[in-house]
């Protein structure tokens, strides 16, 4: 382009700026960029629509997920059962949206747990280098040598089954690859010259990692947050369905689920198994596409 | 290229005693030892104290645990791999018999995935934008967000109940002798699982497809007038082919595992399974030798994976 039509290039870009035709443009640019992906927007809906039905579950229905009525075994639908009733006469509308708590909660939280412990590691090591890094990176083998699902049976047998083992058993199988993914992006932000200046200053190695060189790193470690929390889902759900997750006494999607098993229920009672089955594969749904919006928003290398 | 072999040989093979190491610890944390597992609480609460005392010695229960995983290792290396507690059949026996079940149902589900991938990949990346490719994106997370279990069990109800066009699952019925008897069985898993996998598949030749059809080989081979179909499918497919050998070849420890899941659900008598029971029978002995054997697996597969990515790109070798 020569330099005369760069010239005019520029003198219309101010004449439409000045015309306040280009609003300059506010807020996160990742944010902006997240907000203009409608599959993104849809999964970031569903997630909320989800999350907050199964937080402000005793406001939508009356019934107490645990309740057993005798009087109202296998209902279909109604107005007064929206799921149906289980095999007990409680409520599947309830089960699911109280069970929705718990399966979150695992989900989530231990996603949150695993990437506290993995970056906390890799950020720590990656920057210092040395043999803390080696055993660090050893131990994230040895972890990563299983495959997923049977490191999980695997721990379960050896620690046992309830709510807490279960997230210390997510913990374990997911913090390795946060861990790697945050040490890779370590090892080349700390080569950066804005850290050879802090190191300079004599800032504390502490300081530089968690707070100068992590944040550089957030975008990738969000969009690891909500993959591992799409697979913990998944992954629950699995565990309990083989009757070796979360106790059957305690709703979780997974243990309403797990009914299924059963041919006869499969084929006559639709609404025990259905429903459940459709709102955790719209959670994981949505989750995964908050992610891939995250992934588009945040790696440079995705551009255009 | 057989020093680079032979270097990742012996980083393999400490990595598996540690892991064996470890696995024995953690079950030797488990409460309870092999006799309460043999003994029904019935027969123990009337033996005595020298009678448990006999048995441990018996079975070389009172060493200790370092002795104890030294035997079992010298073992293993030596083919004797133990016996399950439940019934006391020999853990070869169990692999030989669950094996080729798994490999079966993998082998199947490995080949439909990657073929049936490879292709909506392709096709998705040659129409990037499109409104096949987006609707293929989406039909893809909707793939891999479903449940495995959820998604076997909709089939069933469908294919097997409803419509009553294939069997439920299992997988040699009684009365069923040769080998293609049993092929309606594999039919239902086999497609389950493959179609589980082909999201993955799909997503990563798409980006495959994607990069290497930006490179300047593919500008030159298109200014050299060559038809579009050869410039996608010789020149381009063919550089994005490595990245997806190298995603399959993570999924070789598959071929050992099964989908654990999947298996259950369609009561197919592999590997997978057999853990589920093991685990859920706390049979130590077979649930650590399985979980071995996958790690066995996974280190294997990536094994083979950095030689043929070495053998691909001669830069790997010289590091």
């Amino acid at each position: 382009m020569g330099h005369a039509a760069l010239n005019r290039k520029f003198d219309r870009i101010r004449a439409r700026e000045e015309a306040g035709l280009n609003k300059p443009q506010s807020g996160n640019r990742a944010l902006r960029k997240l907000l203009s992906n409608p599959l993104a927007v849809a999964g970031l809906v569903i997630f909320a629509i989800i999350l907050l039905a199964s937080i402000f579950a005793p406001f939508l229905t009356p019934n107490d997920p645990q309740a057993i009525n005798l009087r109202a075994m296998l209902n279909a639908p109604s107005a007064e059962h929206w799921f149906g009733t289980d095999r007990t006469g409680r409520d599947v509308f309830a089960r699911v949206l109280y069970g929705g708590r718990v399966s979150i909660l695992v989900g989530l939280g231990s996603a949150l747990l695993a990437a506290v412990v993995g970056v906390g590691i890799g950020a720590y090591t990656g920057y210092r280098g040395g043999w803390l890094d080696t055993i660090a990176l050893r131990v994230s083998e040895i972890f990563m040598s299983f495959p997923q699902i049977i490191l999980v049976l695997l721990l379960v047998s050896i620690i046992g089954q309830s709510l807490i083992n279960l997230i210390i058993i997510f913990v374990l199988t997911g913090w390795g690859s946060m861990y790697r993914m945050t040490r890779a992006r370590m090892l080349s932000l700390r080569e950066e010259e804005y850290v050879q200046a802090l190191q300079s200053f004599g800032v504390p190695t502490v300081k530089i990692c968690y707070k100068h060189i992590l944040p550089n790193a957030l975008g990738p470690i969000m969009v690891n947050i909500t993959l591992t929390t799409a697979m913990f889902i998944l992954a629950e759900a699995g565990l309990s369905f083989l009757g070796l997750g979360v106790p059957l006494s305690i709703p979780t999607w997974g243990n309403i689920l797990n009914v299924a098993k059963d041919i006869r229920v499969l084929e006559n009672n639709w609404w025990m198994w259905l429903p459940v089955g459709l709102v955790i594969s719209l959670f994981v749904l949505s989750v995964n596409f908050i992610g891939d919006g995250l992934r588009d928003s945040t790696d440079p290398t995705l551009q255009g | 290229m057989l020093t680079f072999v032979i270097r990742r040989l012996l980083v393999t093979i400490p990595m598996l005693l540690v892991i064996s190491f470890l696995v024995y610890l953690g079950l030797e944390l488990t409460p309870g030892d092999a006799v309460s597992h043999m003994i029904d609480p019935e027969s123990a609460s009337r033996m005595s104290e020298e009678e448990f005392a006999a048995l441990r010695e018996a079975l070389g229960l009172n060493k200790s645990f370092i002795q104890r995983y030294g035997i079992w290792l010298t073992n293993v290396v030596q083919g004797n791999f133990g016996h399950s507690l439940s019934g006391g059949v020999a853990i070869s026996t169990i692999v030989f018999d669950r094996l080729p079940a798994t490999l079966e149902l993998s082998v199947f589900a490995l080949v439909f995935s990657t073929i049936f991938g490879c292709i909506l990949g392709t096709i998705s990346a040659l129409h990037r934008g499109s409104t096949t490719d987006s609707s293929l994106t989406v039909f893809g997370m909707i793939g891999v967000s479903i449940p495995e279990f959820f998604f076997g069990l909709v089939a069933i109800l469908i294919f097997a109940l409803h419509f009553d066009w294939l069997p439920v699952g299992g997988r040699l019925l009684p009365g069923y002798t040769s080998y293609f008897d049993h092929l309606p069985n594999i039919i239902l898993p086999g497609l389950v699982l493959s179609m589980m996998m082909t999201a993955g598949v799909m997503r990563y030749s798409r980006s495959a497809m994607l990069d290497s059809l930006s490179r300047e080989f593919i500008r030159t081979a298109r200014s050299k007038g060559l038809p579009d179909w050869r410039i996608n499918l010789v020149h381009g497919f063919r550089v994005a082919l490595t990245p997806v050998v190298v995603l399959i070849g993570f999924r070789l420890p598959t071929l050992i595992g099964g989908s654990v899941i999947i298996e259950e659900v369609f009561q197919w008598p592999g590997i997978g399974s057999e853990f589920i029971e093991a685990v859920r029978g706390a049979d130590y002995p077979l649930v650590m030798f399985i979980a071995l054997l996958s790690v066995f697996a996974v280190l294997m597969a990536s094994l083979i994976v950095d030689v043929l990515t070495a053998l691909i790109d001669p830069r790997v070798r010289l590091n």
